[in-house]
């Protein structure tokens, strides 16, 4: 499974079946992190180069900033209580994931009223800060 | 970069019309910033500006307690789905450069823009932020005050009054009837009575009740959720709880303390549990230092939560009048995220931004059925304004009640985690 139908995969799951799969699959996610995505964020932790060319490069100071809003429910922590982590993504499936819920593709009606005031550069800042953290699970 | 900081801090005295006070009592030092109130507003205000200003802010935090108990989801612990222990946190906020003084605020003077503390210390301010939560209104009830309190609690503010009303619902034996006198808008939680109501039905059917009822007396015509409590009461505890409107009632003449009955317009009942949650005003502090208005809360400015009274001050969370947003740990929270923004643009230059405010309030009604009411807000027309809203909706699948317990579970650690570490 590639990283990005893996975290595709998990919101999914998240939003339509119980919260036992939920975990398995989210602790899967975070523990099991494919290689690919794996090697994505340690170039996005490293400062250079932090998105991948084919994406327009995320402002991650505007992300951080607007990130105060996600983490009243999205643990910084990468960790799973109930809501899905959102740290770690590989942009491109993170700006792909809230640009659904904005076109209400997705069912959560808080996500969508989140994500519906989201500028495009917006998003990508969010996708270029929670995409560089690692999740820290203690 | 600090003649810019301090002409903007001129810019803003002389707009106060207090430029007849030495300012700029902080020209040696860095600006000061300090926040009354350890709750999801103050204290989330102090992790944020402590952290984004990297030391250029002086923040400091007062707050007496040391582990915080949060209103929100102290009715899942009346209700058995957490513990005590659970619902207390201690902060660990020194790690932002936030000072704690574990103190309680006692006085705010505006012109010297000092806070008094109990021991007499005062503290300087460049900016304060008020964030005090309410105060409970003793004389709303007749017969009831707060020595009553101790006979029929409150429990509307966390601590030794939520454990004594969980007491009194864990001794009840099957007949019993707990009356609940719930309070008049604008108060804290506005789902919460209900969800109250719905987690006290939980243990007593938990416990095998058949006979014992739940009365609510309430001074409102409607409340939150409400078509969504009365399905859930209605498919998991039917039968137990009436809810009485004004017109059923005709208003509450006595409660008798002693000898625990509760005189409407109708009728008298014999309770043996009488939970009377008054009607509320903001903190103390915020009333004695002028912010109020007539309404007993603080009004704000819509853009950036400033109070109307005093442009050194902004006022949040719960004591604050926040328009079309609800008095929530969410929206305190939200609301802080703004404040800490708007704090750092005023002391050190940063950029700001439009506010934009969310909440989300989730109740349990039973096991793995919990419902959602939320939205998000703007400043509009100097008031803040719902732009979208949304609502869980009657007969939802049992899955998705699930997720919404799910969800809500999530959130309170999501936000503590936020708030306190």
């Amino acid at each position: 499974m590639t990283p990005r139908r893996a975290i595709a995969v998990v919101v999914a799951v998240v939003g339509i079946v119980s919260a036992v799969v939920a975990t398995t699959v989210a602790v899967g996610l975070v523990t099991t992190m494919p290689a690919a995505t794996a090697r994505a964020q340690e170039v996005a932790t490293s400062g250079i180069g932090a998105t991948p060319a084919a994406l327009p490069a995320g402002d991650r100071e505007l992300g951080e900033y607007l990130s105060s809003e996600c983490v009243t429910c999205h643990q910084l922590s990468g960790r799973y209580d109930g809501i899905p982590p959102i740290v770690g993504w590989p942009e491109e499936t993170f700006v792909e994931i809230l640009g659904e819920y904005r076109a209400k593709k997705r069912e959560n009606p808080v996500m969508r009223s989140i994500a519906v005031k989201f500028t495009d550069e917006e998003i990508a800042a969010l996708a270029a800060y929670f995409g560089s953290l690692r999740p820290r699970i203690d | 970069m600090i003649a810019v900081t301090r002409r903007t801090f001129s810019v803003g005295a002389l707009v106060a019309g207090t430029l007849a006070i030495p300012a700029i009592s902080r020209a040696q030092g860095k600006p000061r910033l300090v926040v009354i109130g350890g709750g999801p507003a103050g204290a989330t205000v102090a992790k944020y500006v402590a952290k984004d200003s990297k030391g250029a802010i002086d923040v400091t935090l007062v707050e007496p307690l040391k582990t915080f108990v949060t209103c929100f989801h102290s009715n899942l612990y009346l209700g058995d789905y957490r513990t005590w222990d659970s619902i207390g946190h201690d902060y660990a906020l020194e790690r932002y450069g936030v000072k704690q003084v574990h103190q309680m605020a006692k006085a705010i003077d505006r012109e010297k823009k000092q806070v008094a503390l109990a021991d007499g210390t005062r503290l300087d301010y460049d900016r304060l932020v008020v964030a005090p939560g309410i105060d409970l209104n003793f004389d709303s009830v007749p017969g009831w005050s707060e020595a009553a309190a101790e006979a029929m609690p409150h429990a509307w503010k966390p601590g030794p009054q939520t454990q004594l009303l969980k007491k009194q619902l864990d001794a009840l034996e099957d007949g019993a009837t707990i009356v609940m006198i719930a309070p008049p808008n604008p108060y804290r939680c506005p789902p919460g009575p209900y969800e109250r109501v719905s987690c006290m039905a939980h243990v007593l059917k938990g416990k095998g009740h058949k006979k014992s009822r739940i009365v609510v007396i309430d001074p409102k015509e409607k409340f939150s959720k409400q078509a969504l409590f009365q399905e859930g009461w209605q498919t998991h505890y039917p039968g137990m709880v009436e809810w009485q409107d004004p017109q059923m009632h005709g208003g509450v003449k006595e409660v008798d303390p002693d000898a625990m009955t509760v005189t409407t317009d109708f009728e008298t009942i014999q309770a043996k549990l009488v939970n009377v949650i008054p009607a509320q005003m903001a903190g103390r502090i915020a009333r004695d230092a002028g912010l109020v208005d007539e309404t007993g809360f603080c009004p704000i400015e819509a853009a950036d939560m400033k109070s109307k009274k005093d442009p050194n001050i902004y006022v949040l969370g719960d004591a604050a009048i926040a328009g079309a947003m609800p008095k929530s740990a969410f929206a305190a929270n939200s609301q802080a995220k703004v404040v800490a923004m708007m704090v750092r643009g005023e002391l050190t230059g940063s950029r700001t931004f439009p506010a934009r405010y969310a909440n989300t309030c989730w109740s349990i009604i039973a096991p793995e059925d919990t419902v959602k009411v939320g939205g998000r807000y703007e400043a509009k027309d100097g008031k803040i304004a719902e732009v979208e809203g949304f609502v869980s909706k009657l007969k939802e699948s049992p899955e998705l009640r699930r997720q919404t317990t799910d969800e809500n579970m999530g959130w309170y650690q999501g936000i503590v985690a936020d708030v306190f570490s």
